[in-house]
């Protein structure tokens, strides 16, 4: 056997196993879902097969008949929930690049338990936690009672069912995937480089603007990328601190699926999402590359 | 014309984790003569690193002053000092190009691009890396990238430069190559280089003057040959080089070693230390004075026009010598006697313990 050969069986054998997974629970269900977006709804659930574009035309305008009618609420859903995943992105940043600076600094013992406690999160139920924040959000909760207790307002202020409450409850929730790559493109950080561009003759910020920023863009794209996609598709936030005021593209398609029993039109509703989430990738991919380049 | 560097009684203590204090310089005063090349050596932990950085402004002094060209700096921030730094492990950036990288001092400075292209154009062509200004910085090997920290350090006209240990990580062939380079390089630009090893071969071969550190003291400061051939003190002399370093009695006239022989030499009656380099002592016996040890061969090696060999002597334990290569032949276990002559020797005034 030439060793050329023995490498390809090398790799089949590696990478057999994962490419067959991958095939059947992955890429089989989004051609359902791909298929099944164009065909007709059933009467009772299911799938009639018979095509149909007519579940496009109801979010995108075309659709204009008896019971298929486009309505622009499903767009102004769909861009509300970029706005909001949005958001998430750019607060969870915020909060998470100075801490992660912080623990990149600490001994290595504090370091790995303040990595921990970043985690610890995980080990409860999403549902527990969110619901605690209910608690504190609330019009009797620890927030209002606090602030009307050191007299603030005098009246509860509705922090609940608000933007303000699903960007709250996302950046909680998200914190986590972007603190990781971000910490991890930090912790690589040389600090002789930040020496080296004091020595030149940069200031904090000019060094900050012209090594840290640039050093550490992997670790931000990463972690925008990441928090972006789950916080879009998102449902269980939105439907616990947002109610049905602040409805977002992930409620919609859970309805779809689940109380309206239009599997189609909750199909192309999740391509919608799809196809967002891949033009994202696919702009960011190219970023990568012409930054490479240049 | 201002010293390019003056530093006056400089002292710096640092706090150690387990809560007791470090002193790292403990009053250092050095100054530095136009386009002079120092070089500071010592052992790791003596303060030659801390020294090199409260000049660069990475550190802050607890006491004294740091001049450079006349202006005190002592409390200026690192960026708004004129001096810059080669680092051990060159710390380039590794998401600029080589170009930027060079040219990173002008770019902050503000300069025009025209002018920054220029300027990096003519460092490149001083390190030897013209044409590579679009590399990044991974596709370089290590004697490259020393080359652009040094470009990227001299970019922006330093009055001083500081070099932190920068070729610890080459190879010895390409190291002596550098030393060099960098030598030449520093007569050609005419500033002062601060250069910080623990390597005493590479002091020796660069440096205008070195200054050996311990303890956070300069132990010696003086040209290569002066410190080689007269150490003030134990230390230097067993840090810089070979040496055999022998007691001896005085009593006025002369210097009496511990087997009984002994040497004219006018100094007041005390105690003291003989210091014999290896390569003074000879297999001939030379006219007029002369002191003999005879001992056993228990080691030799071979380094091509010499023989090492250490020489085990009832009376001071093993001596180091460096032979010419003859036909005397240096068997283990074989009687030999060694001769050094008596004048001319090298006397410190301090005794081992």
């Amino acid at each position: 056997m030439t060793l050329a050969r023995r490498k390809l069986l090398q790799l089949v054998g590696l990478l057999g196993a994962p490419t067959v997974f991958l095939l059947f629970f992955f890429l089989c269900p989004l051609l359902i879902m791909l298929v099944y977006s164009f065909l007709t709804p059933g009467l009772y659930g299911g799938v009639e097969w018979q095509f149909s574009h007519l579940n496009y035309g109801r979010i995108l305008g075309w659709a204009n008949t008896r019971y298929e009618k486009f309505d622009p609420v499903f767009l102004s859903i769909f861009l509300r929930s970029l706005r909001l995943a949005a958001l998430t992105v750019v607060t969870s940043l915020l909060v998470s690049y100075p801490a992660a600076f912080w623990i990149s600094r600490m001994s290595p013992g504090r370091r790995d338990f303040a990595i921990f406690l970043v985690t610890l999160p995980f080990f409860v139920s999403l549902i527990v936690r969110l619901f605690a924040w209910v608690l504190i959000l609330r019009p009797t909760g620890f927030l209002n009672q606090g602030l009307m207790g050191i007299g603030l307002t005098s009246e509860p202020i509705e922090f609940l069912y608000s933007d303000f409450a699903v960007i709250l409850g996302m950046t909680y929730v998200f914190i986590p995937f972007m603190f990781l790559p971000l910490y991890a493109s930090i912790e690589k950080l040389d600090v002789a480089q930040l020496e080296a561009s004091s020595d030149l003759g940069a200031t904090r910020f000019q060094t900050f603007r012209k090594v840290v920023l640039p050093a550490t863009m992997p670790g931000i794209i990463g972690g925008a990328i990441i928090t972006f996609i789950p916080a879009l598709g998102n449902f269980i936030v939105p439907s616990v601190l947002g109610g049905a005021k602040v409805l977002m593209i992930g409620n919609l398609i859970e309805q779809q699926f689940l109380s309206a029993r239009n599997w189609p039109f909750g199909s192309a509703l999740a391509m919608l999402v799809m196809t967002a989430v891949l033009v994202l990738l696919v702009v960011q991919l190219r970023l990568a590359r012409r930054e490479e380049a240049s | 014309m201002p010293a390019p560097l003056e530093i006056i009684n400089a002292r710096k203590v640092f706090r150690t984790p387990e809560g007791g204090s470090l002193t790292a310089l403990d009053g250092v005063s050095l100054k530095l003569a136009t386009a002079e090349f120092v070089t500071l050596l010592g052992p790791s932990g003596c303060g030659k690193t801390t020294l090199l950085r409260t000049i660069s402004g990475f550190e802050t002094l607890d006491a004294g002053d740091i001049l450079i060209d006349g202006t005190a700096v002592t409390q200026l921030p690192a960026h708004r000092r004129p001096v810059n730094t080669v680092f051990q492990r060159y710390a380039l950036f590794n998401h600029m190009s080589v170009a930027r990288n060079v040219g990173y001092a002008l770019e902050i400075a503000g300069r025009d691009k025209r002018e920054i292209r220029t300027r990096v154009g003519e460092m490149l062509e001083l390190v030897g890396l013209t044409g590579l200004e679009k590399r990044t910085i991974s596709q370089l090997s290590g004697g490259q990238q020393q080359r652009v920290a040094l470009a990227r350090a001299l970019a922006g006209k330093p009055k001083l430069l500081l070099l932190d240990e920068p070729l610890s990580a080459l190879d010895k062939n390409l190291r002596q190559k550098m030393q060099q380079e960098l030598k030449a390089l520093q007569r050609e630009l005419g500033i002062g280089f601060v250069f910080v090893t623990h390597d005493q071969e590479e002091a020796l071969t660069m440096s205008d003057r070195i200054a050996v550190l311990a303890h956070g003291q300069i132990q010696q400061i003086g040209a290569p040959s002066q410190l080689y051939q007269s150490p003030a003190n134990l230390f230097t002399a067993d840090f810089l080089g070979e040496s055999n370093l022998l007691p001896v009695a005085l009593d006025g006239q002369s210097a009496r070693l511990g087997d009984g022989q002994g040497f004219a030499v006018a100094r007041p009656a005390g105690a003291a230390t003989l210091l014999l380099r290896p390569e003074a002592l000879g297999l001939a016996r030379p006219q007029g004075p002369a002191l003999s040890f005879t001992g056993v061969i228990r080691e030799t090696y071979y380094t091509g026009k010499d023989h090492q060999v250490a020489l085990e002597t009832p009376a001071f334990g093993t001596l180091h010598a460096l032979l010419r290569s003859g036909s005397t032949p240096l068997d283990l276990g074989a009687e030999l006697t060694l001769h050094a002559p008596a004048d001319d020797l090298h006397l410190i005034d301090e005794v081992a313990p």
